[in-house]
Parts: C-alpha cells; sequence; structure tokens
C-alpha cells in the first residue's frame, strides 16, 4: 500500500498538469500552423504564414508598439513607486499602515470596477478630470492649462495620442501596491547590523545608506518584482477591453487584446494561436532571464 | 466610486459639487414614473375616488401620486436599481461558487502531490518536479485559447465547468506547499507511520492541518485572482447572463444603461469590490503576509 501511495497522490495532478497546461501549449503551437477555425470541419497548413503576417502587417506592428509602450512605462513607474512607497512607509513612524491600506487597496479590487470609474472620471464633459481642468482656466493656474483652455481638453480614452497612456497610468495606479508589498518584505529581511555598521564607516546621509547597503540588499526583491511586473504588463487586457476596445486607430491594440479579439471575436484561430506562441516566448525568456540572475546573484549576496 | 454612488443623476452629470454623500435630496426616479403613468383602465377605476373632478384632473392627481411613489433618496434609488436592473445577487452566488470550488479541488489535487514531492521517496520523483517547474513558467494567459477550443469541443462553454476546469491545477500551489512540507520535521511522518495510518490520512490529519499558513496564503492568493479575473470568464461565458461572474456583471450593466445610470453602475462596481475589501480591511495583516508568501516564489 505505501508503495503505490505515491501514484495516487502525484498522478491526479500529474495528468491535469499534461492536460491543462502542456498539451495546450502543444496545440497551440500546431494550429499556429494552420488557418483553423471553430466550426470548421479540417484546416489547411499555411506553413509559417500567420507568423509572417504577424512580423510584417502593420495591424501587428501596432500591437507590439501599443504593448511595448505600455510595459516599457508602467514597469518602471510601478517598480520605482512601489520601492518609493515601501520606503516612505518604513521610515515614518505615524500612519505607516494607514498608507499601506491606501496603497494596497487598489490591488485587491476588481480592476474592471475600477476602470469604470477612471471612465467616468476621464469623460470628456462630465468626468470629473476636465471639470477640473477646466475650472483653472482663468484662475492663476491657468499658465500650467493654457493650450487646454484654448482648444479644448483632451478626450483622454478617445484620443489617439493620449489612450496608450492613458491606460499605462490605470495600470500604474493599480498596480504598484502589489510592488510596494513585496518591496516591504525584502526591506524587512535587511539586517540592522548592516546599517550601524555602514554608518561607522562613515555613510551618514539617508542617501548614502540606501546606495550602499537597501539598494544592493534588495537585488534580488528587484529582479523578482521587475520580472512579475514585466509578465503582468504584458497580460494587460481588463482596462483595454472594458475602456477602449484595442482604440482609437488600434493605439491600444495590446498582445492580450489581440489574441481574444482574432480568435474569439473573429474565429481566427491560427492567427490567435501565432500571437499566443510569440507571447509564451517573450514570458519564459524574461521568467529564465529572471532565474539566471537571481542563482548568480545569490553566491554574494 | 462609493461617493457616486450616493448620488443623483442630476449630480452626477451637472458636476454639482455636493460633497461625500451628496446632497441626498429626495429625487424621482424617472423609469419608475414612465412605468406606473395612469392609464385609461386606471383613470376609471380611480374616477369613485374623486367626485366630480373632470378625466384631466383625475389624470394630474394619479400622475402626482406616481411620482410621489417613485420619489426616494438617491443613496435608495441608485442600490435598489443596482439590484433589480441586473441580477446582482446571482452574479455574487457565481463568484462565490466558482472561487469555492476552484479553491477546493485546487488543494485537492495540489496537497497529496506536494506531500509526496518532498516526503516520499519514488522513481520518477525529480522528473515530476521538473515539470512542476517548467509549468510553473507558463502563463495562464498563453493558453487560454487552446484551452478554449478544448472545452468548446467538449461542449462545455457557457457551463460552470468551463469557469473551474482550467483552474483545478495549480502549480505554483504545489510549489508552495512542497516548500512548506520540507520544513516539516520527518520525525512526525515517521511517528504517524508508527501508530500505523496510512499515507492517506497522515495526508490529510496530520499535513493539512500543519500547512494551514501556507494554505491560508496561498487560500488568499487563489480566491483574489479567481473573484477578480476578467479575462477567462469573458472568453468562456458568452451568451448566458446567470452564469456571469461579478466582474463580468459589472460589463454588463455598464452596456445595457445609457449615460445616466452611473449611479447604479457605480452601486453595483461598489457591490461587487466590497467582499474582498472588507476581508482586506478585517484581515489585513494576513492578506499582505500572504500576498508576499505567495508572491516571493
Amino acid at each position: 500500500m505505501r508503495t503505490n501511495a505515491h501514484l495516487w497522490f502525484v498522478g491526479p495532478a500529474l495528468i491535469l498538469m499534461v492536460l491543462i497546461l502542456l498539451l495546450p501549449i502543444g496545440i497551440a503551437g500546431g494550429l499556429s500552423l494552420t488557418d483553423y477555425a471553430l466550426g470548421n470541419p479540417g484546416a489547411n497548413f499555411v506553413g509559417l504564414e500567420n507568423y509572417s503576417d504577424i512580423f510584417t502587417r502593420s495591424t501587428y506592428e501596432r500591437m507590439f508598439g501599443a504593448t511595448f509602450r505600455y510595459v516599457l512605462v508602467v514597469v518602471p513607474l510601478t517598480v520605482g513607486l512601489g520601492l518609493g512607497a515601501a520606503l516612505l512607509i518604513t521610515s515614518v513612524t505615524r500612519f505607516g499602515d494607514l498608507y499601506k491600506t491606501i496603497y494596497f487597496l487598489p490591488v485587491m479590487a476588481a480592476l474592471i470596477a475600477m476602470a469604470i470609474v477612471w471612465e467616468f472620471a476621464l469623460h470628456p464633459t462630465v468626468g470629473l478630470i476636465n471639470n477640473t481642468l477646466e475650472s483653472l482656466c482663468g484662475t492663476w493656474a491657468e499658465a500650467l492649462v493654457r493650450h487646454g483652455c484654448a482648444e479644448g481638453f483632451p478626450h483622454w480614452l478617445g484620443d489617439r495620442d493620449y489612450a496608450i497612456w492613458t491606460i499605462c497610468f490605470i495600470g500604474i495606479w493599480q498596480g504598484f501596491g502589489f510592488n510596494m508589498v513585496l518591496y516591504l518584505a525584502g526591506l524587512t529581511s535587511i539586517p540592522r547590523e548592516l546599517y550601524h555598521a555602514a554608518e561607522m564607516d562613515g555613510a551618514r546621509s539617508g542617501w548614502e545608506r540606501f546606495r550602499l547597503v537597501t539598494w544592493p540588499m534588495l537585488g534580488p526583491t528587484t529582479v523578482f518584482v521587475v520580472t512579475i511586473s514585466v509578465i503582468r504588463s504584458f497580460q494587460v487586457f481588463d482596462t483595454v477591453e472594458a475602456l477602449t476596445d484595442g482604440g482609437p486607430s488600434r493605439s491600444t491594440y495590446v498582445m492580450m487584446y489581440a489574441i481574444y479579439e482574432k480568435a474569439v471575436q473573429q474565429n481566427l484561430m491560427g492567427i490567435g494561436a501565432a500571437i499566443t506562441i510569440v507571447f509564451l516566448l517573450f514570458v519564459m525568456v524574461l521568467t529564465l532571464i529572471q532565474r539566471w540572475l537571481v542563482e548568480r546573484r545569490t553566491h554574494y549576496v | 466610486m462609493l461617493s457616486y454612488s450616493f448620488k443623483s443623476p442630476a449630480e452626477i452629470e451637472g458636476g454639482l459639487s455636493t460633497g461625500f454623500f451628496g446632497a441626498q435630496e429626495p429625487m424621482v426616479d424617472e423609469r419608475c414614473a414612465i412605468r406606473s403613468a395612469p392609464d385609461r383602465a386606471d383613470l376609471e377605476a380611480a374616477a369613485p375616488r374623486f367626485p366630480g373632478a373632470t378625466e384631466r384632473e383625475i389624470a394630474n392627481a394619479l400622475t402626482a401620486e406616481a411620482e410621489e411613489a417613485c420619489t426616494l433618496r438617491p443613496v435608495v434609488f441608485n442600490y435598489t436599481t443596482a439590484f433589480t436592473e441586473a441580477p446582482l445577487l446571482r452574479y455574487l452566488l457565481n463568484g462565490v461558487i466558482v472561487t469555492v470550488s476552484i479553491f477546493i479541488i485546487q488543494v485537492i489535487v495540489a496537497l497529496p502531490c506536494a506531500y509526496a514531492l518532498a516526503k516520499l521517496r519514488f522513481w520518477g520523483r525529480e522528473a515530476v518536479f521538473g515539470i512542476v517547474l517548467f509549468c510553473l513558467l507558463i502563463p495562464v494567459h498563453a493558453i487560454a485559447l487552446p484551452l478554449y477550443i478544448m472545452l468548446s469541443q467538449l461542449g462545455l462553454t457557457n457551463t460552470y465547468a468551463a469557469l473551474v476546469i482550467p483552474w483545478t491545477i495549480s502549480v505554483f500551489g504545489i510549489f508552495l506547499m512542497r516548500q512548506f512540507f520540507m520544513t516539516v520535521p520527518d520525525d512526525l511522518i515517521d511517528a504517524a507511520r508508527m501508530d500505523g495510518m496510512s499515507e492517506y490520512s497522515i495526508v490529510w490529519n496530520v499535513m493539512l492541518p500543519t500547512a494551514i499558513p501556507a494554505l491560508l496564503a496561498f487560500g488568499i492568493f487563489s480566491v483574489v485572482a479567481h473573484w477578480n479575473d476578467y479575462f477567462w470568464p469573458r472568453i468562456v461565458i458568452t451568451g448566458d447572463r446567470s452564469l456571469f461572474t461579478p466582474p463580468l456583471g459589472i460589463r454588463e450593466f455598464r452596456s445595457d444603461l445609457d449615460g445616466s445610470f452611473f449611479g447604479p453602475m457605480m452601486a453595483t462596481a461598489t457591490v461587487i469590490v466590497v467582499p474582498l475589501i472588507a476581508a482586506f480591511l478585517l484581515a489585513q495583516r494576513r492578506f499582505i503576509e500572504g500576498i508576499t508568501l505567495t508572491g516571493m516564489k
């Protein structure tokens, strides 16, 4: 009985791993070479046509543009703000828990619920933001917003020059609390003695202590936080689907939305699967780089 | 969000600054007033109540009565509309069913596997653990499309099964639990074996209780992720409103109504966000520990 127990323990998990995680990758890889559509009896083999579409057509150029723009803006800012908030909370003696709660609340709330609130706040006519900006016109603060007073304020989500940045802003607002919590955990694991030692060695200012002790000790945390932020940013979907549907002019056409639109809405499974594979490669490469960085660092941290 | 859910349509659209709770001045619910506007049968039925009045006077009186019946405080209006215009309770129930069943199945599958990987020696153990580590690299978003195809071939889209099946295996849960079990002393398990316990009862009666802290952390992670998930339900639930999970409920409410229904929409959003926020405020430390523990894999 004991000799067989492990089969019953590992078996179900192993079967599910193969069926739900590994097999789908194979299916996606296979489908990406065809023009399969749900409901059609068969599919034609099209070779690498789907992939060559992805890397040549302007639609997908926009897709990569929007995705990379989002990742390149959201990752540094969520990591930076997360670290800043964590340092702020550990350095203040009063209301630390209150700040922690305030910063972390958006992480707990459903992004979709928050998205509609932002949509309303950003509404061009009744929204809080444009109303506030308009109320500045004619006052001393007009200098800051003069352009808007003369020509009207942006339609944030409806303007192709602003939409992706607006989506980025919501992503940053929602996400940095998560990084803050990871950094807080990293900060508490730094031994106090290191700070005393640094002070003995003449690191008097707060900045010096941060540069010499805190930042190097947070190295592994930072590697992890950056990777997880990149992966989360690559997967942005909720705000785009709810607020812009990839528009205007595909300026917010991020990868995850592209997969959804092509495969689920338009039933073009082949091209959807090809985007899936490209996405999977991005994420795997990033995770492997992270693993490598962490393993390399563990020797001297 | 909370503030808007207290205000009347006029206050929201006019951008009137009426504080956090709004003025709470009684307002007429236009839809209700239109619905209960008197028709010919009402006029005839009401005639005995107004002796000697002309038809026009009776109509005016009845309209006034209907308006009075439809007058209510903005906060009441917003929340009652939220619950009556959309099956909000149903959405919340669906959310509970889906998140709870996902978590229970994940534990039933992952816990024995984690125990075997941590404490049993058997042929192929390293290989299985290797597969677990590889699966950790796979983002669920990336396999959504093939899973969707598989489920639709099985005719399972628009069912609870479609919402639950892809999440039954949590490699992350296996990994987390295995790391936790590695720290449990072997003596404990040996003692249990000496007492004649089978491997099954060791898993459920010895390991499960010791793993409560890890399970709690994993539970928080799992419930937060699946209660708030929008991507997967949006893909597999395409028509049937009665299967919507809370995040889909907000979306549905949003596209159903015109711009003047921001109040009820914000009330819906509040109702859907409140359970997790309340749980978080009550057990903040646990939540933050949970996210940290599960985050730092």
